[in-house]
């Protein structure tokens, strides 16, 4: 992944809180964006991703903390904030009527500095669409133009709210490419999701959110490394051995016993695995099958939270 | 420059838009065909006198329906959420709304104009300057009534609960629906508080009396200033989200949007009457339906209604008086203006006096005559008509000719016997006697010559209607009005 600690950092969020009547929605939640990572807000649905990345666009008012973005405070300085900024909704309507290429070339309107709509329009497949009224368009298409119009200003930043909710498992990787293509045009991106893989896959550090705060925030590889959850062992043997033998390897955290087969949490697990063979090897012993299993960020949130992440 | 980019695509937006493009451009016209059709019955002057109130109405319609409605249907739908991302603010979006509505207004007011004049025969007695200014200032008006209730309603429901409220108040109240002239006087002295009323009031006045716009620049004036009322409430209670909501005290505050209607409605009820006003509009589309391009030859017929006499003393100058006898205690008579007249009309004429028979005579006698000019194309006439009330007395109406001199109460056929000799004239001369009763009734002079008068030689030259009275001593009082040929 990019390091990108060293590069000027543009949205910096500062003990921020928000509430709903009687409901917190962000408590106390910190982190800083530096330009040019791709930055996810991972976290399960109510844990106050969108209220967050709302504030950031300058959409709603934060109850108190502080909010810089491009060095712009966005409660009081939203019309400069969006000049800068490109975002997508979690659902964007606009009215039935309104054809694809009329959309981006009304909004790319609104702007000192805009990008070309006919880019646009190739870039995000939706040229054979361009005369198509919203209404006509499907899900993956209405996505594609939203993405299209959070960059019709050719924004340094783009705010991406569940940018893959809904989806299916191919168009979710269209949507991957695109925005793959953003990190490498050098744009900064902060995404929210509650899909794993997609914050594993498209972010270069991510900040894992619960119930209004946050509870882990690195790149995904040091969150899981950090987690002290281990990689999953799933091996089957020759002869059965007692648990207690299996757990005094070096590096072996825990290890249970299911249905003939043996799970181990292990770490480092190379190490560990050398172990495993040496003491196969000295108790006369085969190993049938071995399957490796890395941890995930879902891993770090049930170690972090206690429980499963909901999607 | 943001707001007519919206505004323009908006445009074509109801253009693609089957629902909105019946409600913009065919619904206004079935207005127009039901007010034309069913309540002018297709007379031109009764058309024009009725065009302001379905502009009106259609007004009302895009700023209640077209501009609120939609405003809150926005809000709702979440389209606004996206132009929240752009640097827009509350004043691109409300500009733009407004301008869209205006713009889509002039083309249905073209329709409207259209319809009117090629299929109603329509006169056009509203100068297009003026048509254009009332149009603006009331798109203006109620475009900002229609965003005060979209900014204090929360939602849907609500919006839809407000607009009907005030949407049939003003309707029926305020003579869009019911003439003004003809509203009871407490919904009269209501519908002054009412900004569709200084409206259509403004469009019957110039369409009906011919009044200068200026003359109604308070009416034009406070709809401006309640447009501008609007409009500010309409951007202090913007709302970008449907799940923003606007507080009780917020919703109190946007009341102050009433306020120049309040000012206006009170100052009409005490100081500036408007009602007579909208009496006269009345009366002279009335009038000129009766008399109108429609029945042009009627309006040529028309020997007097009284309609353009203001007082006795012009009656006076126009029908001379004389008795049996110029001598103090003789028979004697007046004539007054009376108001109204008979039916709907303002005016009558009375002719009132007391019989005094002198020394010579049993009998009194008085008559009261006017000139009157044969129509050029008098071809189908067949005489007088006229209506009247009176006592019981019995009363003679002739036609004869100016020279025929008055020689006290002998039969007019006699008295233009006496007068030119029987050779020149038809004989008898068209003369009737008839009983009047206290009601309103018509009476007919034949006149036998008058379909081909010039054969006579009888055509040039005014003539003379007489109406007299001859009998024993004592009061009598006779009213006239609407008299024509027939």
């Amino acid at each position: 992944m990019t390091q990108t600690t060293e590069k000027p950092v543009l949205v910096s969020v500062q003990n921020l809180h928000k509430h709903y009547g009687d409901l917190a929605a962000v408590r106390g939640l910190s982190f800083e964006i530096f330009q040019g990572e791709v930055f996810g807000l991972l976290g399960p649905n109510g844990a106050g991703k969108t209220t967050t990345i709302e504030i950031i666009e300058g959409l709603r008012q934060a109850d108190s903390g502080s909010v810089r973005v491009c060095g712009l405070d966005p409660a009081q300085e939203s019309m400069s904030l969006k000049e800068r900024i490109g975002a997508q909704l979690q659902s964007t309507v606009l009215p039935d009527k309104m054809r694809v290429d009329e959309a981006l070339r009304l909004f790319a309107g609104f702007y000192r500095r805009s990008a070309s709509v006919e880019t646009l329009l190739e870039r995000f497949g939706l040229k054979e669409k361009r005369h198509t009224y919203f209404e006509k368009l499907s899900g993956g298409q209405k996505q594609r133009l939203a993405l299209a119009l959070a960059l019709v200003n050719d924004p340094e930043l783009v705010l991406l709210d569940e940018p893959t909710v809904g989806l299916d498992p191919q168009l979710r990787r269209d949507i991957y490419a695109l925005i793959e293509r953003f990190r490498s045009e050098g744009r900064t991106v902060l995404l929210t999701t509650h899909y794993i893989e997609e914050a594993e896959r498209l972010c270069d550090r991510v900040a894992i959110m619960d119930r209004g705060q946050l509870v882990a925030l690195g790149t995904p590889r040091e969150l899981i490394t950090r987690s002290g959850q281990g990689t999953r062992l799933e091996l089957r043997l020759a002869k059965p051995v007692g648990l207690e033998r299996l757990r005094v390897i070096d590096g072996v955290i825990d290890c249970h016993e299911a249905e003939g087969a043996y799970f181990l949490r292990a770490q480092p697990p190379a190490a560990t695995i050398a172990a495993l063979v040496h003491f196969l090897e000295s108790d006369d012993n085969a190993l049938l099958d071995l399957h490796i299993a890395q941890p995930s960020l879902e891993d770090v949130f049930v170690e972090m939270t206690g429980r499963r992440m909901e999607h | 420059m943001a707001a007519v980019r919206i505004a323009l695509l908006t445009i074509r937006l109801v253009m693609r838009t089957k629902v909105a493009l019946f409600f913009t451009f065919i619904f206004p016209l079935v207005f127009l065909f039901a007010y034309a059709g069913l309540i002018a019955h297709g007379k031109p002057e009764v058309v024009a006198y009725m065009f302001g109130p379905v502009v009106t109405l259609n007004i009302m319609g895009s700023g209640f329906f077209g501009l609120g409605i939609q405003s809150v249907m926005q809000r709702e739908r979440g389209s606004l959420r996206r132009y929240r991302l752009a640097p827009l603010g509350p004043r691109t979006m409300l500009l733009s709304n407004l301008l869209a509505n205006y713009l889509l207004q002039l083309p249905t007011l073209g329709l409207l104009l259209f319809c009117a004049v090629v299929i109603f025969h329509m006169p056009m007695k509203i100068g297009w300057a003026t048509l254009l200014i009332l149009v603006t200032v009331g798109t203006f008006a109620f475009a900002g009534f229609g965003l005060t209730i979209a900014s204090v309603a929360n939602t849907m429901q609500e919006a839809q609960v407000y607009n009907n409220i005030v949407w049939f108040a003003l309707l029926f109240l305020s003579g869009v629906t019911f003439p003004l002239a003809m509203l009871p006087r407490s919904i009269q002295r209501l519908a002054m508080f009412f900004p569709s009323t200084y409206l259509v009031s403004t469009f019957q006045s110039i369409a009906a009396q011919s009044e200068p716009l200026l003359k109604h620049w308070p009416e034009m004036l406070v709809l401006v200033i309640s447009g501008f009322f609007g409009l500010l409430f309409a951007m202090k209670l913007f709302r970008w989200e449907k799940e923003e909501r606007i507080s009780t005290r917020a919703k109190l505050w946007s009341g102050v949007f009433v306020l120049p209607f309040l000012v206006m409605g009170v100052w009409m009820n005490t100081r500036a009457n408007p009602t007579a006003t909208w009496s006269r509009s009345y009366n002279a589309m009335e009038q000129d339906s009766a008399t109108g391009p429609s029945s042009q030859a009627a309006k040529l017929n028309l020997i007097e209604d009284f309609e353009g006499i203001q007082t006795s003393e012009e009656l006076l100058r126009r029908w001379r008086l004389s008795a049996d006898s110029d001598a103090v205690d003789y028979s004697v008579a007046k004539i007054q203006l009376l108001t109204p007249g008979a039916e709907s009309t303002s005016h009558a004429m009375r002719l009132q006096g007391r019989l005094a028979p002198g020394p010579k005579n049993t009998q009194g006698y008085v008559s009261a005559r006017c000139e009157v000019q044969v129509p050029a194309n008098s071809k189908g006439l067949r005489g007088i008509e006229f209506e009247t009330r009176g006592d019981s007395r019995v009363y003679q109406v002739a036609f004869q000719p100016p020279n025929v001199t008055q020689l006290g109460s002998l039969t007019p056929a006699a008295q233009v016997t006496a007068a030119v000799g029987p050779s020149a004239l038809p004989c008898p001369l068209p003369a009737i006697s008839f009983v009047p009763s206290d009601a309103w009734q018509n009476v007919r002079l034949p006149i036998a010559w008058l379909s081909n008068p010039r054969d006579r030689g009888l055509a040039a030259g005014p003539w003379i209607l007489q109406l007299s009275v001859t009998g024993p001593p004592g009061e009598f009082t006779i009213d006239l009005d609407e008299i024509k040929f027939y």
